[in-house]
């Protein structure tokens, strides 16, 4: 499926760009982190400390002054506090209002983006591809059929149809043992991980139009070779035709599309868990959320998640762009439905 | 009359949409867990109460019965009653449509006015400072989550600097725009300004960096072709070749990705509307779906749908219109 000509378009694509390789370093540290959470993390994201509660960043150590009242000895005496809250290398990105380490959160939510991004998306590929195959091969009314109702997909904004579905189906969620912890090199960690399974199917759902367009696309062109008129006219079925030459030419723009979406999905993930439509409360927007109560005093909370955010999705819309300049399959800005 | 021929297609295929909507919309309930009679009966409702409630809202039909029933409602503008409020839902529903649509058209031209220049100006200066400061700034955007750019935003331009409001609508645009005709006071759109200027920025932050990219690769692309070339090598002055030529075929592309992306500005409105309690239908689809309140969900899944729809025939006609090759296809 990948040609020595393909692979050296993209080793000639990376070795030029920057952004490439920034990219692809972010995507793999990201991945890491995710993959490798339970070693990375400082503390268990999950055990509050209210004696710590609120600590701000390293490099941000904060001195208040409160003035109070009070009766001394029988006369009313103004008092002068100064409140100095120093910041600690125990917790380098500070703590919540619970004092959880943001450091910690900020690790593990890393995990429950990459999953719901890389598991939605699929989802979303397989159901998407599927439709947009068939209705692109077999042409006619089947075709007219599926793309009307990729129409009435579209009309509804993926992340308004998300919210309706994850807010009517609930808040389904599996917990998947822990690997590294269940082979004892982490014991301290939480022991199990939430996979928010309502927002994986969900995200899923509401983005394979994409993937439709795109591989209906693919097979009208695709089908019109000669080398597919030749399969048929030896008596290849349409589904093994479908399987043996239509899917495999429609890998490359499938791909550069997948990427984007696993960006879209993240943002889509991090809107519904900010919103609090998710199942889990390991989440980058679900803290976003949490730290606007505290905006004032705290401003960190909310700020260290979003950063976590941007800077992933960054690192995954730049190794789009690398597929997409290397690969040239030709579908320009379509796709990325992201904006959450 | 190819054009108006097009027009009259796409608006049969809108209504065969609009009518995939209101299917999705209807079937919606019955996927779902729950009974709208326990959203509306007391918790200690007899019996009786139930059946009456059931009989009241039809659930005793047969579902093609209630299918038609909501069907020929929604075409006398009838979305049912709240079951919260027990007030009508279209009237609810359209309350909150104008501040919505404020809201999705300040960003779109705030969008509009800086990405399109900016683009221009990015692929014409390739590989400058300028170049590298508009791709920058179009890739943050892009990856950006719009509701957490409109808590940044709260944190410095209203909590730290205090300069603008960080919830509700104020006036709202039309009675701002009155105060300013009748009284001669700019009072009111300063105040409106400074309730809407935070969520249009949250808002319109990806939309700026999604066209800023087209807006340049698409000018880039242009700008290389034969025909630019051949313009050049008559003489024509570069600024016409510029916007006249190039900038118009970049265009065509720029409107069919707008198109595609317009449910992306919907959905952003709906989450940018919760951070900033704006109160349109966003908050109202968030409030409903928390309270089961069937009717005012629908009510609001229908009307984003057929604005959707309506929006996109209008988008595929401009298209049409700058690229009459579309309408001979």
């Amino acid at each position: 499926m990948i040609s020595p000509r393909t692979l050296g378009n993209l080793r000639r694509e990376f070795r030029s760009s920057a952004l490439a390789k920034l990219g692809v370093l972010i995507v793999v540290v990201v991945v890491g982190v995710a993959v490798l959470a339970p070693m990375f993390a400082p503390h268990d994201p999950t055990t509050q400390n209210l004696d710590r509660s609120q600590l701000p960043p390293v490099g941000f150590s904060t001195t208040t002054n409160s003035t109070s009242t009070e009766m001394v000895n029988g006369s009313l005496e103004v008092i002068n506090e100064t409140n100095e809250i120093n910041a600690t290398l125990t917790y380098p990105l500070g703590t919540d209002s619970l004092g959880r380490g943001m450091l910690s959160r900020v690790i593990y939510g890393a995990r429950t983006s990459l999953l719901v991004g890389l598991l939605g998306t699929i989802l979303a590929a397989v159901v998407g591809v599927s439709v947009g195959l068939v209705a692109g091969y077999y042409r006619g009314r089947v075709d007219d059929t599926l793309m009307r109702s990729a129409d009435v997909m579209l009309a509804f904004p993926s992340l308004v149809l998300a919210i309706a579905l994850v807010g009517l189906w609930g808040r389904a969620a599996w917990r998947v043992p822990d690997p590294l912890v269940v082979a004892g090199i982490t014991p301290e960690m939480p022991a199990s991980f939430v996979l928010p399974g309502t927002v994986i199917v969900v995200v899923g759902l509401v983005n394979w139009v994409w993937f439709a367009r795109v591989a209906r696309g693919e097979a009208l062109s695709v089908r019109e070779q000669s080398y597919v008129k030749a399969a048929r006219s030896v008596g290849a079925s349409n589904s093994f035709i479908i399987r043996r030459h239509i899917l495999p030419n429609s890998a490359t723009p499938i791909l550069v599309l997948g990427t984007i979406q696993v960006a879209a999905i993240i943002l889509l993930e991090s809107a519904l868990s900010f919103l609090g439509f998710s199942g889990t409360t390991l989440s980058w927007g679900f803290d976003i959320a949490r730290g606007r109560d505290y905006l004032a005093s705290s401003w960190w909370i909310s700020t260290v998640p979003g950063i976590a955010i941007v800077l992933s999705v960054i690192g995954i819309n730049l190794l789009g762009d690398w597929l997409r300049d290397a690969l040239d399959p030709g579908i320009g800005g379509e796709g990325g439905s992201g904006g959450a | 009359m190819a054009l108006g021929r097009f027009v009259l297609k796409r608006a049969l295929q809108g209504i065969v949409v609009v009518w995939g909507v209101v299917t999705v919309v209807f079937g919606l309930r019955f996927i779902t867990p729950g009974n709208p009679i326990s959203v509306i009966a007391p918790l200690d409702a007899s019996p009786e109460t139930r059946q009456a409630i059931a009989r009241e809202l039809g659930l005793n039909d047969p579902l093609y019965v209630q299918y038609l029933d909501y069907l020929l409602g929604l075409l006398q503008g009838d979305m049912g009653y709240s079951y919260i409020s027990n007030t009508q839902a279209s009237a609810q529903v359209f309350a909150r449509l104008p501040a919505t649509l404020e809201l999705a058209v300040v960003a779109t031209i705030v969008a509009v006015v800086i990405s399109i220049p900016l683009g221009v100006l990015s692929a014409t200066r390739r590989n400058e400072p300028a170049d590298y400061g508009a791709t920058l700034f179009s890739l943050a955007g892009i990856s950006t989550p719009n509701f957490w750019l409109g808590i940044m935003l709260v944190l410095v331009f209203a909590v730290q600097l205090e300069i603008f409001k960080t919830s509700g609508r104020g006036p709202g645009f039309v009675s701002a725009l009155s105060m300013l005709v009748t009284q001669g006071s700019a009072a009111g759109l300063l105040s409106w300004l400074s309730y809407i200027t935070l969520p249009a920025l949250a808002l319109g932050t990806y939309f700026t960096a999604l066209i800023t990219r087209l807006t340049r690769s698409g000018m880039l692309d242009e700008l290389g072709s034969a025909y630019v070339k051949a313009v050049r090598a008559k003489g024509l002055p570069e600024t016409l070749v510029r916007y006249k030529h190039a900038l118009r075929n970049t265009l065509v592309p720029v409107i069919t990705v707008l198109g595609l992306q317009l449910g992306t500005l919907i959905g952003g409105a709906v989450i940018t509307e919760a951070v900033f309690d704006w109160p349109g239908l966003g908050t109202l689809v968030i409030t409903s779906i928390t309270a089961r309140d069937w009717p005012i969900l629908q009510g609001s899944l229908v009307v984003i749908g057929v604005g959707f729809v309506l929006i996109n025939i209008a988008v595929d006609t401009l298209y049409a219109y700058v690229n009459p090759q579309v309408v001979y296809e």
